[in-house]
């Protein structure tokens, strides 16, 4: 590449474009000393980019990893029942239901409490290191349906349970002790509903609180926790 | 696409045909991993951010392989997924480096004194073309990454992306002469 300062820069502005959209050069570029010698820059350049990385590999282990995932997300999704023959009936009741009352958002608990236990004791900071244990205590104000859900950095979905272990609900609380595996932003939330709660969308926090606003569910962040 | 590429979508769809999964994921990682790898590599710039949205790209392809419409190739497919994990993790890694000041993953190693020979030479291009294509924006970065390092035409990219592909070949076009100056700024000259 060449380091001295080009006086025509014409290939910049619109050589460069027509390169990318696969259009002719326009004959000026055949002949301007600056745009030949910008030219042959910008091949290096573009060479340099498809050889980045070109030794990179990912872990030996990946596809094993990733088969791991795959295997642990559908266990957890086959744990829960099946019930797809119902889903007409109970979309039928969800009209019914929705015609008759509008559904109102329940209350959201005046107190979720998220905090972490490490081997020095319970602490209400919002930091953490692997290996700590989140401990969650929500409300659940007597709502049918209640669900508490973590989330690593937004998109992947770590706990997703209502009464099933590690979920416990006794006494209008509903509660759950995870053990933070790794680096990584956490997030838990505290679902609240009258009417049964969508599974997760497998796209991430934001996609899950939409189907479940729209329910009209209660949906209660607690404080986001660093793990590092 | 190459004669090797093409046949192995073949055999991946074959797969699909049959219902088994299981089987075209594991064609599609075998094929694809490394290339998949080395886009979110440099597109998030952490490491541990990045193995971890190349592996949840092949979860996510795996849950959507059933509704795969078939209007792309399953290469493009398969980016258009990595694309919007690996920014999401780009995202992330930003957010994390802005409130701890994390340390550059790729320190700086004065070019000067790089041996004249050419691989080590070409090593040290690339070192400072890391450090300049961190400073794109991560949009702009991944259609790049896209073009030169994947090599994939710009229809493939826009439906990658779900952009025109006249935006992305204003941006790449712009982006160019940004990298170029950074590079010299760096001395990386050949």
């Amino acid at each position: 590449m060449n380091n001295s300062k080009t006086t025509c820069d014409r290939f910049e502005r619109e050589g460069l474009l027509q390169l990318e959209a696969g259009e002719p050069l326009d004959s000026h570029f055949e002949t301007c000393q600056d745009c030949l010698q910008a030219r042959a820059d910008y091949e290096q350049l573009a060479a340099d980019l498809s050889a980045l990385g070109s030794e990179d590999e990912p872990p030996a282990d990946w596809q094993a990893q990733t088969w791991n995932r795959i295997d642990a997300r559908q266990k957890r999704s086959s744990l829960r029942p099946r019930v797809s023959w119902l889903a007409p009936l109970v979309a039928a009741a969800a009209v019914t239901f929705l015609i008759l009352r509008t559904p109102t958002p329940l209350k959201v608990p005046d107190r979720f409490e998220v905090f972490v236990e490490s081997g020095s004791g319970v602490s209400r900071s919002l930091d953490a290191k692997p290996g700590d244990r989140l401990v969650l205590r929500g409300p659940t104000h007597d709502a049918v349906y209640a669900e508490l859900r973590v989330y690593r950095d937004d998109r992947e979905l770590i706990l997703h349970c209502s009464t099933e272990p590690p979920c416990q609900r006794e006494a209008g609380v509903l509660a759950a002790t995870i053990e933070l595996p790794t680096v990584g932003r956490y997030q838990a939330v505290l679902l609240l509903s009258e009417s049964p709660l969508p599974e997760p969308t497998g796209d991430g926090l934001s996609s899950d609180a939409a189907s479940v606003l729209i329910l009209g569910a209660g949906f209660e962040l607690g404080g986001e926790i660093d793990v590092r | 696409m190459p004669q090797e590429a093409s046949e192995i979508e073949e055999q991946a769809l074959e797969a699909l045909d049959a219902g088994d999964f299981r089987g075209a994921l594991t064609l599609l990682m075998d094929a694809y991993g490394n290339a998949v790898y080395r886009f979110c590599r440099h597109l998030v710039a952490d490491a541990e951010l990045a193995e971890d949205a190349h592996q949840m790209t092949f979860v996510q392809a795996f849950e959507s392989l059933q509704g795969f419409s078939r209007r792309s190739t399953l290469r493009t497919w398969l980016f258009s997924i990595a694309r919007h994990r690996c920014l999401d993790a780009a995202k992330i890694n930003r957010r994390r480096q802005a409130r701890f000041q994390a340390v550059p993953e790729l320190p700086d190693s004065p070019l000067k004194e790089t041996p004249p020979d050419e691989r080590l030479a070409a090593a040290a291009r690339q070192k400072a073309l890391n450090r300049c294509l961190g400073k794109l924006q991560a949009k702009v970065r991944a259609a790049i990454l896209l073009r030169y390092q994947q090599d994939l035409s710009y229809p493939e990219m826009a439906r990658a992306a779900g952009e025109q592909p006249a935006t992305l070949q204003a941006r790449v076009a712009r982006a160019m002469p940004v990298l170029r100056r950074c590079l010299e700024g760096q001395g990386a000259v050949p």
